[in-house]
This record gives structure tokens, C-alpha cells and sequence, in this order.
């Protein structure tokens, strides 16, 4: 029971990362971002190569970990670099081409970031290969933090302790960001009256562009926690798309907390879901869990009634 | 004397080859209270947005203080002294009161920290309300904040898009009797307005917009007895009048 509780937290801060830059992207760009996905991809694969570099920097080629974690500062160092060149590479693709849409239907801009998302990840096959890769071979020993008669017991790494409090530290970073500073309350304005928002003085085009930049880079930040706590595939962010979307509209559309819920709540689901179902069921119960909020609650649960 | 806001025989619209405004023009003087009136669908909403920088304009300049700001970007208007405040959702409902006021003091560096103090003392309910979400207010607190918004800017001219709509009788006077208050203070208004009998008690002059082009321009008390502006206001030409 413990263990599964965990297992879902761990997940779930994944799944909160980058439903939150879903949810921003919706509410301001105001179109459903189907590259968000390959976002997280592309920060977990440029994060091993801003690994590779910085540890061929710094000599020796050797990462020391940091105490009790499997990792060193180089892959901080490595998270930071890919956070940024993802939110490049987010700035990137608005140029090319979702600002040359934006002022025609939003089905036109949710299709072309299914092709966006299609090129970006046939793009990481080809730069990086498909094989797994990993941030670090070193064995992690799991930490016995409750025994195992006491409801089921509880057994995690100081890695996944790491991701789920990382997680909520950048939430909250984020929180404060949107509610008190210029940026944060010009993105909020925004994504409620754009018009409005231009007439009180808010550049709306640096709006957009905060919006990519964040978004993008805390996708990349998610991609880099999937791969701490597992492998990095190319498939990693299509596989997180629908929980990804589960979430931001379980949460609320343009809601972060919502997001951040929901992202746990989606998790949780999954892992409660494998004693019941089966593992290889695990994936379609994000599935289930969009399917109740439509019928259930379709504003999700801090969404406003239209 | 320079003019505050002068239209110059502006043509714009929506929709390329749907023209709203079809050579209009308009000159406000600096201290003036102008009413702009006219029936529904005669442009008075798109011709203020259209100086706002939120509707294009096609043929014709408009100028602020001798300034040309016809291609000046919608966000910059307030930078240059020109404040909008729109008719309806011309509130941040999802930001508190306070915030309303600070995301516009913090966007143009002239508003400095007094400028919060001055429309405060302007709007003495607003800051009983500071931290209350703005989409809780009630319709003429509402009004108020939305234009205290575009007062914490120190706009030159400020252009208002019917804030009569919505409110009762006596909160309208309330409203307009602020107006007058602004403009005591230095600050000319150009307003749109479907409530003719109060706009013209409160305006200096009133230009009547009919299909895209002034009609009729006079002293407030001149056109509150002409006969002439019931007849456009029916859909007739001055000349049955």
C-alpha cells in the first residue's frame, strides 16, 4: 500500500512537470500543445549530452556522486544547460511555425503540433539513436523506510525522494513566479483577456514567449527526473502525452495547482492500478481516469464553468 | 492650441473590404470632456479601439498631442498617454484588485508609487477592496476599477467605451460624477456613450457618429435641445429635422 503510494508520487511528479507547461500553454497560446511530450524527450536527451560535455570539461570523465545520490553536480549542471536549449528549441519552433498560425483556428495549431511532435521525435532517433540511455550506472541501494508489516512496507531511493521534493520546489518556484511578479500577473492577464491585457500594456508577443520558455524548460526538467528515477527512451514523452493531458484537465485547464494535482492524482491511479489490473494495463488507466473526468466533471476540478 | 486626440478622416474595420469607419474624424481638445454618441452599429465602439491600436486603420491618422500614433502597438498606447477603458470584461476577474492596479503601475515606468496613492484617493472603495479577486465586485466597483487601471498610467486622454452599460441609474451618476473628477485633474476624455441625456449633462461637446462619419459636432447644450439628434438617432438625415 505504502509502496504503491510512492510509486505513484514518483510518477506523479513527472506527470505534474510537465502537465503544468501543458496547462500554461493551453491557457495562453491557447491551443492543446501535442509536442509538450517530446519536449520532456528532448530535455532527458540533451541533458546526456550536456552531461557528456561537462564531464569532458572538468576532466576526468568521472561523475562523483553528490551523498547519498547516484548523480553528481555535473548533471545539475547538465539539467540547467538542457532546460535552457529546450526552451530554445520551444522559441525555435513558435518562429518557425506555430506564430505564422496563430491567428487562424486552433485546430490548425493542434495539428501542426502533432507534425511538430512527429518530426521532433523521429529528430531524437536520429541524433541519439534508439537505444536506452542512462545519466549514471552506479546502483542505487533503496532505503528501507518503513517495514514491511506495516502496510506492505516502504522501500525507496534517495534519487526518487529527490525527484518528488525537486518537483514541488519547482511548483512552488513557479507559484510564486505567477503571483508575484510583473511576468507572473502579465501571464495571467493574459490568458484571461489578451485584448485587455495588450490595452493595460502588456507586451502579449514576450508574454507568448515566457509562456514557450517556461513551459519548455519545465518539460525538460520532468524528461531529466524521468530519466534520474528510469531509462531514457525516445518514446519517454509520447508515453507521458496522455497522462499529461489527463492531468491538466483532470486539474482544471489553465489551473498550475490543478495541473500539479492532477499530475498525482493520474499517477497515483496508474500505480493503485497494478495489483488490480496488471502492469501492462498500467498505461490505459490515464485513459480511464480522462474518460471519468469528461463525463463526470468535464471543467475538471479547478476548472471555471465556461 | 495642439489637440489632445484628433482623428483625421480615418477609414478601418474588422474585416478587410468591410469598412466600420468610413472617413471619420474628430478632434478633442485638451481638458475637454467629448461625448460620443450615435445608434447602435454607427462604429463609436470601433473608432475609440481603433485609436486603442486594437482595430486596424486603413486610410487617415490619429494623433495624441500633435503625435502620430495611428501604427502605434495596442500595449504601447499607454506608454505614449493614451488610456482605453473597454466596455465590457475591461477588468483582470482572475487577478485581485490590488493586482489590477499593480501589473499597470509596473508595465510603465511614469507610474511611479504615488500613482497607487492618487487612485486610491480617487476610488476610496477600491482600497477598502484591495485584496478581493476583481471578478467578485460588483458592476460599478468594477467600473471603477477599471478605470482607476487606466488612470495609474497618467494617461494625457483617456477614452471610455460606454461605462453606463450595466449599471443602475444612480451608480451611473456615481460613475460620472468620477469622470468629472478625472478630468479635474488634468486628464481629457473622450466617451462613448448610448445614455445621451447623461453624457451630454457630464460633456463639454458631443460629436454624433452615424455609418462610419460624424454627422453632427457641437457644444453638449446645443445638441441637448437639437432636434436634429433624435432624427439621427431614428435613422433619419438632418434634413427632416
Amino acid at each position: 500500500m505504502l509502496q504503491l503510494l510512492a510509486d505513484g508520487l514518483i510518477v506523479g511528479s513527472v506527470i505534474a512537470l510537465g502537465a503544468v507547461g501543458l496547462t500554461l500553454t493551453y491557457s495562453i497560446l491557447r491551443f492543446a500543445n501535442f509536442g509538450q511530450g517530446e519536449f520532456m524527450t528532448w530535455g532527458a536527451y540533451l541533458a546526456v549530452s550536456a552531461l557528456s560535455f561537462v564531464l569532458a570539461m572538468t576532466g576526468g570523465g568521472v561523475m562523483e556522486p553528490i551523498g547519498p545520490f547516484s548523480f553528481g553536480w555535473q548533471l545539475i549542471a547538465a539539467m540547467i544547460m538542457a532546460a535552457t536549449l529546450t526552451a530554445l528549441l520551444a522559441l525555435l519552433l513558435d518562429w518557425l511555425l506555430f506564430r505564422r498560425l496563430r491567428h487562424g483556428n486552433a485546430i490548425t495549431l493542434v495539428i501542426a503540433s502533432f507534425g511538430a511532435a512527429l518530426a521532433l521525435r523521429n529528430l531524437v532517433q536520429f541524433l541519439w539513436g534508439t537505444l536506452p540511455e542512462y545519466y549514471t550506472r552506479e546502483i542505487q541501494i533503496s532505503l528501507r523506510l518503513v517495514p514491511r508489516d506495516v502496510m506492505g512496507g516502504l522501500r525507496i531511493t534517495p534519487d526518487q525522494m529527490l525527484v518528488i521534493a525537486m518537483t514541488m520546489i519547482v511548483v512552488i518556484g513557479l507559484h510564486l513566479l505567477l503571483t508575484r511578479t510583473t511576468l507572473g500577473r502579465a501571464m495571467r492577464a493574459t490568458a484571461l483577456n489578451p485584448a485587455l491585457a495588450r490595452v493595460a500594456g502588456v507586451d502579449v508577443n514576450a508574454v507568448v514567449r515566457a509562456t514557450w520558455i517556461i513551459g519548455a524548460a519545465l518539460a525538460a526538467i520532468a524528461g531529466v527526473f524521468a530519466g534520474i528515477v528510469g531509462q531514457i527512451r525516445p518514446m519517454l514523452g509520447f508515453d507521458l502525452l496522455l497522462p499529461l493531458f489527463a492531468a491538466a484537465i483532470l486539474g482544471g485547464i489553465g489551473s498550475v495547482w490543478g495541473a500539479v494535482l492532477g499530475g498525482f492524482i493520474v499517477g497515483l491511479a496508474e500505480s493503485f492500478s497494478v495489483p488490480i489490473f496488471g502492469a501492462e494495463y498500467r498505461a490505459a488507466t490515464a485513459f480511464l481516469v480522462l474518460i471519468a473526468i469528461l463525463l463526470l466533471r468535464p471543467t475538471g476540478l479547478f476548472g471555471e464553468k465556461p | 492650441m495642439i489637440p489632445a486626440l484628433e482623428f483625421n478622416a480615418i477609414e478601418g474595420g474588422y474585416e478587410p473590404g468591410l469598412p466600420i469607419l468610413r472617413g471619420a474624424s474628430l478632434t478633442v481638445m485638451p481638458g475637454e470632456i467629448v461625448a460620443l454618441l450615435g445608434p447602435n452599429g454607427a462604429g463609436k465602439s470601433t473608432m475609440v479601439k481603433a485609436a486603442a491600436g486594437l482595430v486596424p486603420i486603413w486610410v487617415g491618422t490619429v494623433r495624441l498631442n500633435g503625435r502620430d500614433i495611428t501604427a502605434t502597438p495596442a500595449h504601447r498606447m499607454v506608454h505614449e498617454g493614451l488610456g482605453f477603458v473597454p466596455q465590457t470584461e475591461n477588468v483582470f476577474t482572475n487577478l485581485s484588485v490590488l493586482e489590477n492596479l499593480l501589473l499597470a503601475a509596473a508595465l510603465v515606468p511614469k507610474a511611479r508609487r504615488g500613482s497607487l496613492d492618487r487612485v486610491f484617493a480617487l476610488f476610496p472603495d477600491l482600497d477598502r477592496l484591495r485584496k478581493l479577486a476583481a471578478g467578485r465586485l460588483s458592476g460599478g466597483q468594477r467600473q471603477m476599477l477599471a478605470v482607476a487601471r487606466a488612470l495609474i498610467a497618467s494617461p494625457s486622454v483617456l477614452m471610455l467605451d460606454e461605462p453606463s452599460a450595466g449599471l443602475s441609474p444612480k451608480l451611473v451618476g456615481v460613475v460620472f460624477e468620477r469622470l468629472r473628477a478625472v478630468r479635474d485633474a488634468g486628464v481629457t476624455i473622450l466617451l462613448v456613450e448610448q445614455n445621451v441625456k447623461a453624457a451630454l449633462a457630464i460633456a463639454d461637446r458631443a460629436a454624433v457618429l452615424v455609418e462610419g462619419r460624424e454627422r453632427l459636432v457641437g457644444r453638449a447644450t446645443d445638441l441637448a435641445d437639437d432636434r436634429r439628434l433624435a432624427s439621427l438617432y431614428l435613422g433619419g438625415g438632418l434634413e427632416e429635422a
